[in-house]
């Protein structure tokens, strides 16, 4: 085995093995899953509690149109109101005023024991306009007028056709959109995480003096890029290993889904999911975010490399750091922006500089854009990386040996240039 | 082939900072070479090109009779001053991680640590951590890998540090052996004594430049300026008188733990011996004579301060 490859071998299996790498891969989607069905979960286990309100109807005719549900049950009060305000078997009473059906702003007021939730306001509210429209609705005396209105309303479905494609596709911009932002976000946490911890390895090894030992055998710059290929892995397993689950994941729920979205007949439900359902869009999109993170994080590695052979200790380094740290920024906060309109000038420039273009590119990917631009960003990214690791390779060997100095960048461009 | 490696008119500077001037040295095969200077004289920077670590800016290193290359230092083993190893790491199997980086294969490298590890009494410890490990234990480690591949030329910058006395005379005794098995140790230290007992050549740099290089013998032979130690009963001035006259240039040293009177004989030159110690025989009752031979470390402090004032 080569030494580069024992280098790569030696970071791989570290920090693969360890427990808490372990941990996290398997735990993460876990953790997301929990937090997508949070409020499904919470729903079905808070159901069950009801809440009495009482009420008060000065008007006399809303009243008797309240029905009570499983959360809210309604119960016309027989007691007045400073007497009820003492009863603390009512979770609230309910005041209404007798003109509230002519009314312009008709308002109601619900007095409650602790707080009251945003759910049970609203449904109290929709109930009380459903029997005011009702009494107005009577009160012109026309027949089957509720029949007419219903007839008269309107609900637009509007669904988007990309006719720049070689074959009409529907597509789903709200599918597209939030995708976009999943998958830049990934690729901005992978970068950060996986890049700076090149950065704190190297300097790990630096304090604790077993450089100069690795470097007795092997040369600086195998030893660099040894690092940089084997964390690297590290964060590709990571991602894979996702990857199978969430495909696992979808190819056992999406089908289940699937019927249930035919069930409900909503067109538009039916958009994202047959876009959602497509293996072949979210295999390519995949294979794209695996490119683009090795672009971007063997770029960004290697500023964050370079800085780490500068310093001794962390504290030094965050100073530095930043000269990465804040690009990557950048590029999540471009790629906010790049997903209300992807097509835009200021979103293909900014997918085209290799300090943003990753994320920004994953922004705009699900949204269908010219492969002649994905491959020219990739290509500029490509390059960028490897003259960035040839320069960060060149202050690498000095950098490992200066102790002492908490360096300037200008030290790091004065290094590069020595023999 | 006389010498495993040779460096020749080595140059190398730091930004405003020349660490190296012209810097020659020729270090024999088979012998243990000392590489001696202060802090901060040049001596890390001069090992560093040795092992291919830094490049000089101009000048060339021959190793084994061609031009040092990259392929060279599998068979160069360096433990360097400042040194430590993966904490979270078991010792073997960082251990194996390095030799295997030194070109043996897995199994060679298993086989040939067990034995080390056996040798050194630490075979307990392969499964430990290396954070569990005192300084001591470490070392003994990287000593074991520095040497593990068994390397024509060895590099030793400070080896003892750490080390207890008893473990440091393992040490001692382990280097001696490799190099009576045919490695050359180049050894750079502050501890003279340790020079005395080890080195057949050294190497003193200062400020940069190699000021003192030559074997050890003919090295502190030179620095004993033809100088005797004399022990005696009788008169310090009939001495006095009696040397000077024979040409002897005298300095009166003070009392051994015998009672006997001591002085210095320093002679114009080595056939002057026979005259003064004729003259002196006359003046006083001669205890002992000996030639003085000059210490290591008596050496370095007068060449280092000899060759501050040259540059100043």
């Amino acid at each position: 085995m080569s030494s580069v490859n024992l280098i790569i071998a030696r970071e791989y299996l570290e920090r693969v093995k360890r427990k808490s790498f372990i941990i996290t891969t398997i735990l993460m989607p876990l953790l997301m899953l929990l937090l997508m069905a949070a409020p499904t979960l919470i729903m079905l286990f808070s159901s069950p509690e009801e809440r009495r309100i009482a009420v008060i109807d000065d008007s006399g005719v809303i009243a008797p149109q309240l029905r009570s549900t499983e959360e809210l049950s309604f119960v016309v009060a027989d007691q007045p109101l400073p007497l009820l305000r003492e009863d603390e078997s009512f979770a609230g009473i309910l005041v209404i005023e007798s003109g509230i059906v002519g009314e312009k702003a008709p308002s109601a007021v619900l007095y409650t024991h602790g707080a009251s939730s945003i759910m049970t306001e609203q449904l109290i509210a929709q109930q009380i306009s459903d029997a005011i429209e009702n009494q107005r609705i009577k009160a012109y005396e026309i027949d089957n007028l509720r029949q007419i209105l219903n007839e008269i309303e309107a609900d637009v479905t509007l669904s988007t056709v990309r006719i720049d494609k070689s074959e009409d596709a529907e597509t789903s911009s709200l599918v597209s959109y939030v995708m976009g932002l999943i998958m830049d976000m990934l690729l901005y946490m992978f970068i950060l995480i996986y890049g700076q911890m090149v950065m704190t390895s190297i300097i790990e090894e630096k304090s604790n003096r077993v450089l100069e030992i690795v470097v007795s055998s092997v040369n600086p710059t195998a030893l660099m890029v040894g690092k940089i290929v084997g964390i690297g892995l590290v964060a590709i397993t990571q991602i894979v290993i996702w990857g199978v689950l969430l495909a696992v994941a979808s190819a056992w729920a999406l089908p289940a889904l699937g019927s249930a979205v035919t069930a409900v007949n909503d067109p538009e439900l039916a958009g994202v999911m047959s876009q959602l359902g497509d293996p072949a869009w979210l295999a390519s999109l995949f294979g794209w975010l695996v490119l683009f993170f090795i672009g971007g994080y063997l770029f960004y590695s290697a500023i964050w490399a370079a800085i780490g052979s500068s310093v001794d200790n962390i504290q030094d380094a965050s100073q530095l750091s930043s000269i990465a740290t804040v690009p990557v920024i950048i590029g999540i906060v471009c790629s906010m922006s790049v997903v209300q309109d992807p097509d835009s000038t200021m979103a293909m420039w900014v997918s085209m500089i290799p300090f943003t273009s990753p994320m920004t590119m994953m922004s705009r990917l699900p949204f269908g854009i010219p492969l002649w631009q994905i491959l020219t960003s990739l290509g500029i990214l490509y390059l960028s990386f490897m003259g960035l690791i040839w320069l960060a390779a060149k202050i690498y060997r000095v950098g490992i040996f200066m102790y002492g100095k908490k360096p300037t960048l200008a030290d790091l461009i004065r290094w590069a240039r020595y023999k | 082939m006389e010498n495993i490696l040779i460096a020749e008119n080595i140059t190398k500077e730091f930004t405003g900072h020349r660490a190296l001037d012209d810097v020659s040295i020729e270090v024999p095969r088979g012998k243990v070479y000392g590489l001696l200077g202060p802090n901060g004289a040049g001596k890390t920077t001069l090992i560093r090109i040795i092992n291919h670590i830094t490049a000089p800016d101009s000048g060339r290193v021959i190793f084994n009779g061609h031009e040092l290359t990259a392929a060279d230092t599998a068979h160069i083993g360096y433990l360097p001053e400042e040194r430590g190893l993966y904490k979270k790491m078991k010792v073997g199997e960082q251990a194996l991680f390095f030799a295997r980086l030194k070109g043996l294969s897995r199994q060679e490298a298993t086989v040939r640590l067990k034995e080390w590890f056996e040798r050194l009494e630490i075979s307990d410890w392969w499964d430990k951590k290396v954070e569990e490990l005192s300084k001591g234990m470490a070392q003994k480690v990287q000593f074991i890998v520095t040497v593990l591949h068994r390397p024509q030329l060895l590099i030793f910058d400070e080896p003892f540090s750490g080390f207890d006395p008893i473990n440091a005379g393992v040490l001692k005794r382990e280097i001696l052996k490799l190099r009576d098995e045919g490695s050359t140790v180049i050894f750079s230290t502050h501890n003279m004594s340790s020079v005395e007992e080890l080195c057949e050549n050294i190497t003193l740099i200062n400020r940069s430049h190699n000021i003192l290089s030559g074997p050890v013998a003919r090295i502190r032979e030179e620095f004993s300026d033809n100088a005797w130690e004399l022990a005696y009963v009788g008169s310090p001035e009939a001495l006095q008188t009696a040397a000077e006259g024979a040409g002897a240039n005298i300095t009166l040293t003070g009392i051994d733990p015998m009672g006997n009177a001591m002085a210095t004989l320093r002679m114009p030159s080595p056939k002057d011996v026979r005259n003064v110690l004729g003259a002196v025989n006359g003046a006083v009752d001669i205890r002992s004579f000996t030639p003085h031979i000059a210490s290591m470390d008596d050496i370095f402090v007068r060449a280092v301060e000899m060759s501050n004032q040259q540059q100043q």
